[in-house]
């Protein structure tokens, strides 16, 4: 399943291009690098720091309807996990499909032991967990 | 300037378009996001603070 993948900042499109040109890390970078130079965008996701005029770590899933169904927000210092965020993504792809089923903390793929709450799970979870 | 309580999970993404820098085309560009399209896909995005830092 293909995602759009679009990294923000309040830089401008310009300090973008210097940036993946002059930087080694950056050389394999495909996708597209948004400028949100007012914060705008930034604002509507709650990541804009008005002291600083930057945005914080913020990493966000949406579904193409337009839901918003993950968030996650660091501060400065903190760098984000990529396997955890594209777990998340995953599993909410799968959970698209399959939506009577629901992905505990250590799914990672599909195949994984999923749970389907029911009342015959109630006070079973763990035996639930267990079943694989 | 719009009202600006930042969105939380469950809620819709308003449609929104982006100056980028597109590495793959080595050009400028817009992305646009907008839940009205028919082919509109999976999205994320990915916010940091400044250019020429970690990320």
């Amino acid at each position: 399943m293909r995602a759009e993948i679009v990294t923000i900042s309040t830089d401008s499109k310009f300090v973008h291009l210097a940036w993946q040109r002059s930087e080694k890390e950056l050389e394999k970078v495909r996708y597209p690098m948004g400028s949100d130079n007012t914060g705008k965008l930034s604002r509507i996701f709650g990541v804009y720091d008005e002291q600083t005029g930057m945005d914080l770590r913020g990493a966000f899933v949406i579904n193409p309807d337009g839901t918003l169904l993950n968030a996650e927000i660091n501060y400065y210092n903190l760098g984000r996990n990529i396997e955890e965020l594209m777990r998340k993504f995953k599993a909410n792809i799968y959970m698209s499909r399959k939506t009577n089923e629901v992905c505990p903390s250590k799914w990672k793929e599909e195949g994984d032991v999923t749970l389907s709450p029911s009342a015959s799970m109630v006070g079973r979870v763990h035996e639930a967990l267990d079943k694989k | 300037m719009i009202d600006s309580i930042p969105l939380k999970v469950g809620q819709k993404v308003p449609p929104f378009e982006l100056d980028i820098y597109d590495p793959v085309k080595e050009d400028f560009g817009t992305f646009s996001f907008d839940p009205a399209k028919p082919d509109q896909k999976w999205t994320i995005l990915f916010f940091y603070p400044a250019d020429f830092t970690f990320v």
